[in-house]
């Protein structure tokens, strides 16, 4: 630190100037950090305090009724596990296939580059939007049964899908080429060398992806309400065709009754939401961690 | 005692509108080592790559010209590019072994070729491949680690033991050591002369030392025109053209 040259006043004040801007982007960045989880911190607290009192076991497995102490979360719960199920039976493959048919397969034509773009714009497309066009396409076309898991499954897995594809090739083109060389120069033919290496490889990240698609979905309520999904079902589905609601229809049903009672029932709903959301991001960061490779 | 391996007739290859390579004949023998030599960017390693088709994977990559294995033009539609590379291996320049157990490295080949009849079968292929790339002792108890987690000569040797597994004819390496340190290189370079004995080789290296100690023939490349091939050491004692002789004495590259 002899040096003079780094003693100079000027040199001094340059100094000085660097350390406080490295210490404003410190507090501005904790800043970010804690004022969006005080909000997360803010609704777990009113949500708690709202509907806690309201997390019972016949709550937990009632179905909804008029008597907001009578109604409980299951049906929804039921419903909205039946739709996921549908919408990742056809979402997760579509998307995977699609990703690897654009990533790997797909000559580099105008073509593809549109099919790409309608990809990306699909994506950005408003949910209301594709509750009409389920409502179009699988209620009036197809004549498949109104409310029911199936049709919310199906509308919502056209909505998950380009999510899906887009993680899904961000993931793919994240396998080092060198992988594919490598297979490719013993032998292995295109398909092989995708399915043996590229596949397994980028799967974690396809499955985070895919996850967090699902998990939007989960939160879905604008392009179920078009499919008729927002009736009031006092049973819980027996199966795929039967008339059912949502977790998040559930709870906008709820919010929207004039007894206060409904009150607790919707903090309650909430909860259970939440927790299902939890547990799919829990599942998410576990088989990231399960299926990651280590270089 | 030598017999033609490969057979180079007139070759251009392109990369959309650029020719990368220009008019390039050559005889790539059996049972010796073939060094491409010539400063970066002059086609050697696209050369290389056409030799097994590796530039089918490059969209706008295309060949003209001949080249013959025993005899058979590699570019006819009669040729399966995936059975020619089974037959025509390739070393790269980085190691690139699959993120999977030692063992799996050695096995996929064979196992998708359906090379052995049974996990005996395979064991013995497996231990067969690592010896002959030196790589056995080393590794003979704990096949089931992960490749990646070898050094970087171990790696290397991993890689050309996987490609040796599937018993090509010829074997061609990117410049196999540029990532390695010299004790690594050395003991890749003994590699090479001993497969030489089995495999035809063909080596792309940077390093002029690299391409006088294991081959046995030189060709010199530059800007895509393959300017002179002979004996190694007739190339680096005797060179015929005055560019060959700027460039192994240094003068540019």
């Amino acid at each position: 630190m002899s040096n003079p040259r780094w003693q100079t006043p000027a040199a001094l004040r340059r100094i000085a100037r660097r350390n406080a801007a490295e210490r404003r982007f410190r507090l501005l960045g904790l800043g970010a950090i804690a004022l969006s989880l005080g909000f997360l911190a803010l609704l777990l607290v009113i949500m708690a305090k709202n509907g806690l009192s309201g997390l019972n076991w016949s709550f937990l497995s009632g179905s909804d009724s008029t008597d907001p102490h009578m109604a409980g979360v299951w049906g929804a719960a039921k419903g909205s596990l039946l739709t996921m199920l549908v919408t990742i039976a056809i979402a997760f493959p579509m998307g995977v296939l699609a990703a690897l048919y654009l990533e790997e397969f797909a000559p580099r034509t105008r073509w593809i580059e549109w099919v790409e773009v309608s990809i990306n714009n699909l994506a950005a497309v408003p949910s209301i939007i594709f509750g009409l066009l389920g409502l179009a396409v699988f209620i009036n076309t197809a004549g498949l049964p109104r409310s029911s898991p199936l049709v919310g499954g199906l509308t919502l897995a056209l909505m998950t899908m380009p999510v899906i594809v887009i993680s899904g090739r961000n993931a793919i083109k994240a396998v080092p080429p060198s992988i594919r060389d490598a297979a490719l120069a013993v032998g292995a033919s295109k398909v092989q060398t995708v399915f043996h290496h590229v596949l397994p490889l980028a799967l974690p990240g396809i499955l985070t992806g895919t996850i967090i698609g699902m998990a939007r979905a989960l939160g879905e309520t604008a392009p179920l309400l078009m499919i008729g999904m927002r009736a009031f079902v006092a049973t819980p589905p027996g199966g795929l065709t039967d008339p059912s609601s949502v977790l998040p229809m559930q709870i906008f049903l709820w919010s929207d009754q004039i007894d206060t009672a409904f009150v607790e029932n919707t903090s309650a709903a909430i909860i259970v939401l939440l927790m299902f959301l939890m547990a799919m991001n829990g599942l998410a960061i576990y088989l990231r961690n399960k299926f990651e490779v280590r270089w | 005692m030598t017999d033609i391996k490969l057979q180079a007739r007139n070759v251009d290859v392109y990369y959309g509108q650029k020719k990368a390579i220009d008019n390039v004949s050559i005889d790539i023998d059996n049972g010796l080592v073939t060094a491409f030599i010539g400063p970066s960017g002059c086609g050697k390693s696209t050369f290389l790559r056409s030799l097994n088709r590796m530039n089918d994977t490059i969209a706008d990559a295309r060949v003209t010209g001949e080249i013959l294995l025993d005899g058979e033009d590699i570019y006819a539609a009669s040729m399966d590019p995936v059975a020619l590379r089974a037959r025509v291996g390739m070393v790269f320049q980085k190691p690139n072994p699959f993120p999977k157990s030692i063992y799996e490295n050695i096995a996929y080949g064979p196992r998708i070729h359906g090379l052995a009849q049974g996990k005996a079968d395979m064991d013995v292929i497996v231990e067969k491949s690592l010896t002959q790339a030196g790589l056995w002792n080393e590794v003979k108890d704990r096949l089931n680690d992960p490749g990646t987690a070898l050094s970087g000569g171990q790696q290397q040797r991993l890689c050309i033991a996987r490609a040796v597994a599937v018993s090509p004819e010829v074997i061609l390496m990117d410049e196999p050591c540029s990532a390695l340190d010299p004790i690594a290189t050395a003991r890749i370079e003994e590699l090479i002369d001993d497969l030489r004995q089995t495999y035809a080789i063909v080596i792309v290296t940077h390093s002029m030392q690299q391409a006088a100690r294991v081959s046995q023939r030189t060709a010199f490349f530059h800007l895509g025109v393959m300017v002179e091939y002979g004996e190694t050491s007739e190339i680096f004692t005797n060179p015929r053209e005055a560019r060959t002789k700027d460039y192994i004495t240094g003068r540019y590259g």
